[in-house]
């Protein structure tokens, strides 16, 4: 297992002759490359947005993240692909801290996450996040839905929230649904409901997990459309998902997780046409 | 891929441009055809054949069974249309059974409360009653038609009446009671035979209109309607010779033959003017207000349905004479003062950027004001029970003061709320203080089923956020709160409620701090309120853990904290789960206030079962009280848990 990634992250080193840093746990003392090495200068001179360093996660005895090390910049998109199970919601939850991590440093925006839960709620206002199940609150409109975060978080006043709420509900394309409730609604319209919930709260990251596989098709390319849209308006965004086509026209990079491990980091064009390792070669041939 | 349905393609087809109306055209018209035929049964002959006799097993059940209730209709009837009830002793009583011995000459206060409380209901009638939720004429008239024939069934059902001799007493013969014969019996009944012959004809006759669309209506408002029926008893009381019966100052009147007495029929006559004229003007400003005005309305009415309660207890019922020198000298000085040393705290409390600091205080504040009932157990120094409780509300507030810090408009509306629960507060503590000018002969204020009501509504007024908040400690991370709401819950549910209260009407007062008393009733309800606010806790969990995670998630990651979450997004889908156990445990609480004739309360269980049959003329007749209070429970129990239906179907809109 340890020599497998140390080959691996031999190579990656060896391949963008970028910086490395020796991991803290003595026995395992390792040299692995920074995952952010993999795109343009241009984007390696932007500001860290979120650094992950060794960051480890274990369910009971099950270790779901090992090793997970990773920085993304400013305005950058990240697409997170992998097989079921290989950790990658998991390790977008502990970004913003709906599941702890228990080894290693998360750093979001310059501030890192501990149990200090002044600096998780700073975090989670920072950082939007959009689910899988789109998780919309039921008893509640879809106006009131967007503007609740803001005018208890933000403190803004309901009239300025409600301008806020029918700007965004415009921008994601459904400003006629304000007053219903999410459940008179379609998925993918319940799924722009939640972007735009997110977004009312102006963060500097977006997470996405998963957010179309809860959907039918003919509903995932209306979301993907507003995703795409946010990634051109120069949101930082990380993005979980099946949708290769997502991953191939819009990210700038793409990560490619296994067994709870970085496996492989590169653009798209890399990733797609000419991936180095036998597991994205092999994940690869059985989605595409 | 596969297909979408017609409507669920013309909901998805949101970004791509305007919906074709076209599109929307054939979508209604595939779901009319997709409707299911309606079942219709040609004749009562038919629908008789199929529900009733469609095997030779079903109808050899249907026969045994409908028996069954034919015999047990029979009794019922022969028990309560027999010679030999006594049914004066509850009419004579009914002022006895409804408010014991509330004092005659102060009697207008009742009304005053009555009046009150029906003139919110008509406002909120009129207000928010949807216009959609009509009765079907149909439906009125199948009813009409069907209590006709139950009446019907009813006269032929009774025995024939017993006879009685030139001296009134009942002929026996060989002991066995002589009877009418069956058609005599029959003849007399007559009055019985008109009024099932008109109700079933009325009900033929418009089933028959609405069927052949000679009436143009197919429904009425069910609200309206309900008005209008109670006409029919009001009206009655002026014209039908229901006959007067009172038991006042100590005096049996009973003057059978004419219609009930002034005092009877003018306040119900009132109160039905009042309703229909309170739901006019609801419905009046319905017309004038749009939706959100509408909305914002909901807030004062129903803050005056949560106030009424205790001004019309501690205002009208009791009338509380003031000692207006201490009132001047001390009650407004320390109300003031609360007031305004409150306001300034919570004002420094929010300023923006205090952070921890805040909180720190607030948990200072309310480490003070534990401290202070400590102290008064222990008799270390003397404090009005006032200005502990201000205290302590006082630290409440500041806890949750952090959730409005920042913004000048928040601050001062946090601060203005304070000065106004401060002048409810001191006010209604002035008045609970101050002796009661109503004279009645017993310890309590009033009895009968009025106490019933009020100790119930109270009960469930307090147990209902004491049982959330006892919710919320259990299923708190914090383990401070969840072992100390563990334990009581599970302490409280492992002692019989009749323990309890005993426990509370006999020795509450002698833990209670020196100088401070609390009356019987008062300590029934604290009783009655811990008790059933165990059990609401434990509903409200369920409701709670029904909420799914996700929902906790979304929460967090838009930030907001912890009491944001609980009480914007958690609390009100665990509540609307749980509203029907809670209501099932609000009725149950109603129904336990019997219990209140163990610990010497005279409500309306020990009016029937012990004033009553102890009075002189009516020397051990107990059964007929028994049943008519049984059946005045009955409907109110029955009411609340028809409005708990309401309240369900309603709060279902827009549930997934």
């Amino acid at each position: 297992m340890s020599d497998e990634r140390e080959e691996r992250d031999d190579s990656a080193a060896g391949r963008f002759g970028a910086h490395t840093y020796q991991r803290a746990q003595g026995e395992n003392n390792v040299s692995i490359s920074d995952a952010t090495v993999a795109v343009s200068d241009e984007l390696a001179a932007r500001d860290d947005m979120i650094v992950c360093r060794d960051v480890d996660k274990w369910f009971g005895d099950f270790q779901a993240l090992s090793g997970i090390t990773a920085t993304i910049k400013e305005q950058e998109i990240v697409v997170v692909l992998g097989p079921s199970g290989s950790g990658k919601s998991t390790w977008i939850r502990c970004i913003n801290r709906l599941e702890a991590h228990q080894n290693g440093q998360i750093i979001v925006d310059g501030i890192e996450l501990t149990n200090d839960l002044r600096n998780i709620e700073k975090i989670r206002s920072e950082v939007g996040m959009v689910f899988q199940q789109f998780n919309l609150f039921p008893h509640l409109t879809v106006v009131d839905n967007i503007t609740l975060a803001p005018i208890w978080v933000r403190k803004k006043s309901r009239p300025e929230a409600e301008e806020l709420a029918a700007s965004l509900l415009e921008r994601v394309g459904i400003p006629e649904q304000a007053e219903k409730f999410p459940g008179q609604l379609s998925g993918g319209q319940q799924q722009r409901v939640a972007i735009a919930r997110a977004l009312a709260m102006e963060p500097r990251v977006m997470l996405f997990d998963e957010p179309t596989s809860a959907l039918d098709p003919e509903m995932i390319k209306e979301v993907l459309d507003v995703m795409e849209e946010l990634a051109r308006s120069g949101m930082t965004m990380m993005v979980v998902t099946h949708e290769m086509g997502f991953a191939r026209e819009v990210a700038d990079r793409v990560i490619f997780m296994e067994g709870g491990e970085i496996v492989e980091v590169g653009t798209p064009h890399h990733f797609f046409t000419d991936p180095t390792e036998e597991r994205t070669k092999l994940f690869l041939s059985q989605v595409l | 891929m596969d297909d979408a349905p017609g409507t669920r393609g013309a909901a998805s087809a949101g970004p791509a441009g305007p919906v074709d109306p076209a599109v929307t055209d054939v979508a209604a018209a595939a779901a009319a055809r997709a409707r299911p035929p309606e079942e219709t049964y040609r004749s009562a002959g038919e629908w008789i054949r199929k529900n009733l006799f469609s095997s030779r097993f079903n109808s050899l059940l249907t026969i045994a069974f409908g028996l069954l209730i034919l015999f047990a209709a029979r009794g019922l009837l022969n028990f309560v249309f027999s010679e030999e009830r006594g049914w004066d002793a509850v009419r004579t009583n009914l002022r006895l059974i409804f408010t014991h011995a509330y004092p005659e000459e102060q009697y207008v206060r009742i009304w005053v409360c009555v009046g009150t409380l029906v003139v919110l209901t008509g406002l909120s009638l009129g207000l928010f009653a949807r216009r959609g939720e009509g009765v079907q004429l149909k439906k009125i008239s199948t009813v009409m038609a069907g209590v006709g024939a139950a009446i019907a069934l009813g006269v032929i059902l009774r025995e024939p009446s017993v006879l009685t001799g030139a001296d009134g007493a009942v002929v026996r013969e060989n002991d066995d009671v002589v009877r009418q014969s069956f058609f005599e019996a029959m003849a007399d009944r007559w009055v019985w035979w008109l009024a099932a012959a008109v109700l079933i004809v009325a009900g033929v006759v418009l089933r028959r209109a609405v069927a052949s669309s000679k009436v143009s209506i197919s429904s009425v408002p069910a609200v309206e309607f309900a008005v209008a029926l109670l006409a029919v008893p009001v009206l009655s009381a002026w014209i039908y010779p229901w006959g007067h019966f009172a038991f006042v100052d100590g005096t049996f009147i009973a003057e059978p033959g004419r219609t009930v007495a002034m005092s009877t029929k003018v306040p119900w006559t009132v109160m039905w003017l009042l309703v229909v004229a309170a739901m006019a003007l609801g419905r009046l400003m319905r017309r004038g207000f749009d939706e959100q005005q509408q909305q914002r309305m909901r807030i004062p009415l129903n803050l005056l349905w949560l106030g009424s309660p205790f001004a019309l207890y501690w205002v009208i019922l009791r009338d509380p004479h003031l000692e207006w020198d201490r009132v001047v000298s001390v009650d407004i000085p320390m109300g003031v003062l609360f007031g305004v040393i409150g306001a300034g705290v919570l004002w420094m409390l929010t300023r923006p950027g205090i952070g921890e600091l805040g909180r720190i205080i607030a948990i200072v504040l309310l480490g003070v004001a534990a401290f202070n009932w400590v102290a008064a157990f222990f008799g270390w120094y003397s404090m009005l029970q006032k200005a502990r409780l201000s205290f302590l509300l006082l630290a409440l507030v500041a806890l949750a003061a952090h959730n409005f810090a920042g913004e000048i408009v928040k601050r001062r509306r946090l601060v203005m709320a304070w000065l106004v629960l401060m002048a409810i507060v001191h006010y209604f503590a002035t008045l609970m203080n101050a002796p009661s000018t109503v004279e009645t002969p017993t310890e309590a204020l009033i009895g009968g089923f009025a106490v019933t009501v009020i100790v119930a509504v109270f009960t469930i007024m307090l147990s209902f956020p004491l049982g959330v908040l006892l919710a919320l400690a259990r299923t708190s991370r914090l383990p401070i709160f969840r072992v100390m709401a563990t334990s009581y819950i599970e302490v409280i549910r492992g002692v019989p409620l009749i323990t309890i209260l005993i426990f509370f009407a006999i020795i509450l007062n002698l833990f209670l701090p020196v100088g401070m008393e609390i009356s019987l009733i008062a300590s029934a309800t604290l009783g009655y309120t811990l008790f059933s606010a165990a059990y609401l806790a434990e509903n409200v969990r369920g409701g709670l853990q029904s909420v799914r995670r996700g929902q906790f998630e979304a929460s967090d990651a838009v930030g907001l904290s912890t009491t944001q979450r609980t009480v914007f997004v958690v609390l009100p889908q665990a509540l609307r789960v749980s509203i029907p156990p809670l209501v099932g445990q609000m009725i149950a609480t109603f129904k336990e206030t019997s219990l209140l004739a163990i610990i010497g309360v005279f409500d309306v269980l020990r009016m029937a079962n012990s004033v009553i049959p102890a009075q002189t003329q009516f020397l051990g007749i107990k059964r007929e009280g028994l049943l008519f209070v049984s059946l005045v429970y009955w409907v109110f129990a029955y009411t609340l848990s028809k409005q708990s239906q309401r309240l369900e179907r309603r709060l279902g809109v827009g549930e997934r």
